[in-house]
């Protein structure tokens, strides 16, 4: 069983993605996130007989790789402003608040372990999916991706006996790759529109 | 035998991927060429064989060689070939798009041969999680070939792409996530997930609990399967992709994700028993419903192209919602039909892009006047994505509709019906006005791209008269009979 305050706390840092001015703040932020549930991760395998090394590896990745990927792309779209398209730091946290609750009151139990776990998953992944809405930095949005992957590996941690390494890594990998695709597309965007708000993107209508 | 076909098909793009670095002009294409067609021939040579053995499935470490497997095989097979074939006509002189100017065609054919790769290797698969990793993995090489071109609107379509799919897949391992807690006794087994694992574990979990693992799972796949209400990435990705990759996003990504819901369905139906067809139903009329309007608007070919993919996903999803017989030989047809049809019109638009941007933009108008290869290409390949007979999507939608008459969804399949009846109109009316006109002014594609033009569009309206009779065979066969006791 994981402790409710670290469950409040995981729970409160995705909060704390949804208000967050700088991007670089925000990359603190979910390294923080990420970098607790590594530990989880890591207690839970070392206690359970599960596979150390993958632990290690969703610590060292999503605690400390990811979040300097996000770090590299911050440093090569540099904003000469704030991003003046978001809305309100007290709209955004009052609307993804509403969301994550109402999705947790109406969503049935999800049959884990660890219930309270279970109902903290789903608030991230839920948050997850605010930030990516609400935000529009680019890294903002690939962060709510990756506030998004934590709910999930928050909840695979609440499964009895964990899911199997395997899966782990190939989601590590996959991770990974969309990461790295998310910060060539940052770059790219950049470029292209002298910033990385993605409120410019929106062009293509019907 | 199957065994080594089954490495050789996911395992020779891949290795033609790798070379292709090392590969520069004329050799890179040529490299492309042999890569493509040993691998279609490795594909094919399995798909052909997974329905001829389709009573006993082969089954290895890691796959399982059934008739529906060997259908979406030879689907990919047949449109991955056809892309890399059709790239060189895209791709012309190198430029800065993406990627770097020297960089730009051997990534956009490591991505490509990557893409075609997982696509290969998802309808073999036999567990659950490690088809979603796949599913996941194509969405990285998919989004870079989606910006490919680096321009504004092509960056806007990828990043979109990306984001949505993404996101969408999350929701969909949170419930694969809470179907292995269900379905887990304690240990830590990937086993637990493989089709047939699941199958046999469904009968004795909770109900309730079991259909809201499959409604996550659906909603997030749905995301990649474009079915509306969470299809907004789809006309926007299919458009501003290089043709050869809207082909292959359209006639082959959006149905092999679909067999991943397909099977997840079968396995979880001792579990959800009519609900998950429900599901299914219901995605596919808002998908139709959805999709429709935009078929009678005066859209650029390319972006009509993808808002006919939405219509014939729902179509396909009130095929798997019905799950009778007749319903499920449409199928099958369906998602042949609709791939060979959906490419083509997709590769007719590489020569009438390249000589008038403006059809970027704007709805075509009598193409006939100035491509009548083209015009015959985007032609035939409207005619047959109406539904207009003989098309066999004509034959598809009729027998599938049947299904649900069997199946007893009377109200479903009169909405169906005339929404599908709006959408061919929809569709005639573009055939009529974009490409019939007057005779031949100036042709505007050169004369080897036009004899390439009308030879692919011979084949394959070849195969798509084919396909009719196929569908005959098809109805009360014991490969129908098959798909009916559980896609797995």
């Amino acid at each position: 069983m994981i402790a409710e305050p670290v469950l409040w706390a995981l729970v409160g840092l995705a909060l704390g993605l949804v208000v967050v001015r700088r991007r670089s703040a925000g990359v603190a932020v979910l390294a923080a996130q990420s970098l607790l549930l590594g530990v989880i991760a890591v207690d839970h395998a070392v206690t359970e007989h599960g596979s150390v090394p993958a632990a290690v590896a969703i610590l060292v990745i999503r605690g400390v790789v990811l979040p300097l990927v996000l770090v590299q792309v911050i440093r090569l779209t540099r904003e000469p402003r704030r991003v003046a398209s978001e809305r309100s730091a007290l709209l955004r946290f009052v609307l993804a608040l509403a969301v994550a609750l109402v999705a947790i009151g109406l969503a049935p139990p999800l049959g884990l372990h660890d219930e309270a776990a279970g109902d903290a998953a789903l608030a991230l992944v839920v948050l997850g999916i605010a930030v990516a809405a609400l935000r529009r930095p680019v890294v903002f949005q690939a962060i709510g991706f990756l506030v998004a992957e934590n709910g999930v590996l928050l909840a695979g941690l609440a499964v009895s006996g964990g899911l199997p390494a395997i899966v782990e890594l190939g989601l590590l990998v996959d991770l990974v790759l969309a990461v790295g695709v998310a910060g060539a597309f940052g770059a790219r965007i950049h470029e292209r529109f002298g910033t990385s708000d993605t409120s410019v993107l929106r062009s293509l209508r019907d | 035998m199957t065994d080594a076909l089954v490495h050789l098909a996911v395992a020779l793009p891949l290795a033609t991927a790798l070379l292709v670095p090392l590969a520069r002009g004329a050799r890179l294409a040529r490299l492309v060429v042999a890569g493509a067609l040993l691998t279609a021939a490795a594909a094919g040579a399995l798909g052909v064989v997974a329905l001829a053995d389709h009573a006993e499935p082969a089954r290895g470490h890691w796959y399982v060689v059934d008739a529906a497997g060997g259908v979406y095989l030879l689907v990919v097979a047949a449109i991955g070939l056809l892309s890399a074939l059709a790239s060189p006509g895209y791709l012309g002189p190198a430029h800065r798009g993406f990627f770097a100017e020297h960089r730009s065609r051997p990534a956009y054919y490591v991505a490509l041969l990557a893409f075609w790769a997982v696509l290969l290797a998802v309808p073999l698969v036999d567990n659950l999680v490690v088809a979603w990793i796949l599913v996941e993995a194509t969405t990285a090489a998919s989004a870079v070939l989606v910006a490919f071109s680096g321009g504004r609107l092509a960056l806007e379509a990828g990043w979109k792409y990306l984001v949505l799919t993404t996101l969408g897949l999350t929701v969909a391992l949170l419930g694969i996530v809470v179907l292995y807690a269900l379905l887990a006794s304690g240990g830590s087994v990937l086993g637990t997930l493989d089709w047939d694992a699941i199958r046999a574990g469904a009968g004795a979990i909770d109900g309730d609990a079991a259909v809201f693992a499959l409604v996550l799972i659906l909603a997030g796949l749905a995301a990649k399967i474009g079915w509306a209400p969470v299809h907004n990435w789809l006309p926007d990705a299919h458009s501003e992709a290089p043709p050869p990759v809207s082909a292959l996003l359209s006639a082959a990504l959006l149905p092999t994700v679909m067999l991943v819901a397909w099977r997840t369905l079968a396995a979880l139906d001792p579990a959800v028993g009519r609900t998950g067809g429900a599901l299914f139903l219901a995605f596919g009329l808002v998908s139709l419903a959805v999709a429709v309007p935009f078929l009678w608007r005066r859209l650029p070919i390319k972006r009509l192209l993808a808002y006919s993919s939405l219509e014939h996903m729902g179509v396909l999803a009130l095929g798997i919602g019905f799950g009778t017989p007749l319903a499920l030989a449409g199928v099958v047809i369906h998602v042949a039909g609709h791939a060979l049809a959906k490419s083509l019109g997709f590769y007719a638009t590489i020569p009438l892009l390249r000589r008038d941007r403006t059809l970027a933009t704007e709805a075509p108008v009598s193409l006939n006047s100035t491509s009548p290869a083209a015009a015959g290409a985007v032609g035939l390949s409207l005619a047959s994505l109406s539904g207009l007979p003989p098309s066999p999507l004509f034959v598809s939608e009729v027998l599938i509709l049947a299904g649900g008459v069997a199946a007893g969804e009377i109200a479903v399949v009169a909405v169906a019906a005339a929404l599908l009846a709006l959408g061919f109109l929809g569709l005639a009316h573009a055939l009529i006005e974009g490409v019939a006109g007057d005779a031949p002014r100036e042709p505007v594609a050169s004369r080897r791209a036009a004899r390439r033009l009308l030879a692919l569009t011979a084949a394959i309206g070849c195969a798509l008269l084919a396909l009719p009779a196929a569908a005959y065979g098809l109805i009360d066969s014991a490969l129908v009979a098959d798909l009916m006791r559980g896609v797995g």
